[in-house]
């Protein structure tokens, strides 16, 4: 889950890079004259910061804050005045192509949601417009659970209004995860309705254990400090299929893979033995009848 | 063979010899209890090693991840290849109807007994758990070369016991009629009970000499696949200096040439001990020795094959290893067992004056020990040297020393399997009596006659 670990080998390796590159942004006259297509809206801002949580935050940290990645050079914040010196275009340029440090992101993300990153970034422009103002988490409940009939998780979440009383809480993100032996991996999303309810339901191909059980746990974004719901053993998913490791018969093996070939000889071998040896024992017996005689 | 005809005689050299060969069983001395107390307390404390290893695991011996077997199977090999000669000289020489190995055949089997019993045992040592021997033979998987070993080792045990019991119950219905007083009465019941009431009529020998013959057969294929199989143990892995596919016969006529110096040293013992000149004598010492050049004569014609065509190629990973025995660290060792071991022995035995008892004894005590060392020379170096170079491992899982417990464990069974042999030579004569006495002419008819006295 930690997405600033991952970066560190591919940092290390363009620090290296950087150092022999190591020159100022060469950004084409034309590039940085091209205007943003993508309208200045609060969607689009949402959208910008969704794909930067993901894309850029583990290198240039929270808008604002200061707390980037300690990189040579440091990756700049969002909110600086250095940032905002870029045109629309030129924000949208080293987006795209990158260099030294930063990655270029032309085959990562789409042409489309560079731009919503460029409308991101407009957010914190000093003396601009702000849509997108960064409110204190809300707090709030959520309730859940699953329909193993129709494979559907059912969703109430609801938020703590004055005077401690629970209101429904409408138009929330919510994230339906599956548990897995090292984190949570998404399935998908789903967004409550006027009534702080919302269903989702698991997709066919959801793969869950051997026996085809899904932990499922539910939460809303980081907007809202709640307490995830953990849904155990959920009978949803797909049977995991588990390889069998030793396919054909080998002589390092298990007793089940044991050739054919092998076995018998063995048994052949030592069976032969005991029963002379057991032949052998009986001539001793009659020895002892002998002197009957 | 002359047949003797007057009664007077046969009765009197029967005496004789019964007298002379019971002579171990009946003699009582300072000596016989000191040697009991000695092997007891030896073997006592090499127990108490064991109970050591038992309680802290196998952490307190020098094997370690890389060198994962150490002195114990070196030594389980050594004991298995001893116990060998029960197979040449009890069953092929006796086959092959050579007179003169009649006599020495109860001693081979002594040695055949005590040692593969104490190979089994040293396998148990070596396990870390031994509370869970059980599992081996619940779970055991067919397809493992140790669940083979531990079928042959059981296989080749019972065989030897019966190949010795079988010819000794006339000698045993021998000791059941003429003595008495001599001997406490428990031993006399143990006879009786044993003797399985011995008339000595001629269906009854015929019974014996059927089962022994069916033993004898029985044993070749037996025998050779125990130290075959244990040659497997190494050669079905792909390791440098065990992945050989001569290891088989290479182990068995190795196996021969220890076995054959131990009952040397035996012979000589009982000899010495038991005042048997007359029936070891030294045409006995001679064949012996001449055997044991056989034997080390082929076994060197191995060691030339084994090493030699290795050493022409020169792989990568064997190559470390054998410059490792040849040069490196285990130099003297494998010099010293090639040459001392085997080279010598031949050129000096073929004297005749190295054929007499004491000389023949003294060079077999030297193969003995250098078997010893073969087999520890054939496990160890070969663990050291994986494939896959050791690293980030703490220094000392690189080389192999074993520990005192270790050393404690191997004294054990040393002195536990000489304590075998012991009460087997205090309880049942050392040479077969019956099969001597006919050899020396006397009829079958005089060995149950009550003596009138
Ligand atoms: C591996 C860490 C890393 C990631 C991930 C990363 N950046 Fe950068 N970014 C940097 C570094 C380092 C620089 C400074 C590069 C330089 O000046 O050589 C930089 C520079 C920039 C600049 C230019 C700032 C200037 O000085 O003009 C922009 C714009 C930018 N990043 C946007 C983004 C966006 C948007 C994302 C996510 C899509 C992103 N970065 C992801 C490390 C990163």
């Amino acid at each position: 889950m930690n997405r600033k670990w991952s970066y560190i080998p591919v940092v290390l390796l363009m620090s290296c890079a950087h150092l022999v590159l190591g020159q100022d942004w060469v950004i084409p006259e034309a590039e940085s004259a091209v205007s943003n297509p993508s309208p200045y809206t609060l969607d689009n801002v949402k959208a910008g910061k969704d794909l930067y949580t993901v894309n850029c935050k583990s290198c240039h940290g929270d808008p604002g804050k200061n707390n980037p990645l300690g990189l040579i050079p440091i990756p700049v914040d969002v909110a600086s005045d250095k940032m905002h010196l870029n045109s629309e275009g030129a924000l949208f340029y080293k987006i795209t192509n990158g260099k030294g440090i930063m990655p270029p992101f032309e085959g990562s993300i789409s042409e489309d949601d560079r731009w919503k990153l460029v409308n991101f970034i407009q957010n914190f422009k000093p003396g601009g417009e702000v849509l997108l103002v960064d409110a204190p988490a809300v707090k709030a409940k959520l309730l859940a659970s699953v329909n193993e009939q129709n494979s559907t998780v059912e969703i109430l979440a609801e938020t703590e209004g004055e005077n401690s009383a629970f209101t429904s809480l409408v138009n929330a993100p919510v994230i339906i995860s599956s548990k897995k032996a090292f984190g949570n991996i998404e399935i998908g999303r789903t967004t409550t309705n006027e009534n702080g309810r919302a269903e989702y339901v698991i997709p066919a191909d959801a793969i869950g254990d051997e026996e085809g059980y899904l932990n499922i746990v539910v939460s809303l974004n980081d907007d809202y400090e709640a307490k995830e719901v953990y849904l155990e053993k959920a009978r949803v998913g797909k049977m995991k299929e588990v390889p069998k490791l030793i396919k054909s018969e080998v002589l390092w093996s298990t007793n089940d893979n044991v050739s054919l070939w092998l076995l018998l000889s063995y048994i052949m071998f030592a069976g032969g033995a005991w029963a002379v040896i057991g032949y052998v024992i009986y001539q001793v017996i009659k020895i002892r009848k002998y002197s009957k005689l | 063979m002359n047949k003797i005809e007057s009664p007077e005689e046969s009765r009197k050299l029967l005496d004789k010899i019964v007298f002379d060969l019971t002579r171990s069983i009946v003699k009582k001395d300072e000596l016989t209890r000191f040697w009991f107390f000695f092997l007891i307390i030896f073997a006592g404390v090499g127990l108490w090693g064991w109970i050591i290893q038992f309680h802290h695991g196998l952490g307190v011996t020098g094997m370690r991840d890389y060198v994962s077997w150490g002195l114990y199977i070196a030594n389980f090999v050594f004991f298995v290849a001893v116990s060998l000669v029960g197979l040449l000289i009890s069953s092929v020489l006796q086959l092959l109807k050579i007179s003169w190995a009649k006599p020495v055949s109860r001693a081979a089997e002594q040695i055949a007994i005590a040692a593969v019993a104490l190979a089994g045992i040293i396998i148990v040592m070596d396990m870390g758990r031994p509370d869970r021997l059980l599992n081996v033979f619940l779970h055991g998987r067919f397809a493992s070369p140790i669940v083979w070993d531990l079928t042959v080792v059981s296989t080749y045990l019972a065989i030897s016991v019966l190949l010795f019991y079988i010819p000794l119950i006339p000698d045993l219905a021998i000791m059941r009629d003429r003595m008495g007083s001599e001997l406490p009465k428990w031993k006399m019941q143990l006879y009786t009970v044993l003797a399985l009431g011995w008339k000595g009529n001629d269906r009854q020998y015929k019974t014996v000499y059927h089962a022994l013959r069916i033993l004898m057969i029985l044993i070749i294929p037996v025998g050779l696949s125990i130290h075959t199989v244990t040659s497997w143990l190494f050669a079905a892995t792909l390791r440098p200096g065990w992945d050989s596919t001569i290891f088989g016969p290479y182990f068995v006529v190795g196996a021969f040439v220890a076995g054959t110096a131990a009952v040397i040293i035996l012979m000589y013992v009982y000899r010495i001990r038991y005042g048997l000149h007359e029936y070891f004598e030294d045409l006995h010492f001679d064949k012996m020795g001449r055997l044991l050049v056989l034997m080390s004569l082929v076994y060197l014609y191995f060691n030339i094959n084994e090493f030699m065509v290795p050493v022409y190629k020169m792989k990568q990973a064997e190559g470390v290893h054998l410059s490792e025995l040849f040069s490196g660290g285990y130099a003297f060792l494998f010099w010293f067992v090639q040459i001392v071991g085997l080279v010598l022995p031949i050129l000096l035995i073929r004297l005749k004056f190295f054929r007499k008892p004491l000389p023949l004894t003294l060079i077999a005590v030297v193969v003995l020990l250098s078997a010893w060392f073969k087999r520890y020379l054939i496990v160890i170096p070969t663990l050291e040297h994986p494939f896959l170079p050791v690293q980030n491992v703490p220094e000392h899982f690189h080389h192999y020393e074993p520990t005192s417990i270790e050393v404690m464990i191997m004294l054990f069974s040393f002195f536990a399997s000489i304590l075998i042999i012991s009460v087997l030579a205090k309880l049942f004569p050392v040479i077969t009596i019956w099969e001597y006495a006919e050899e020396k002419g006397i009829d079958k008819k005089y060995f149950t006659e009550k003596p009138k006295n």
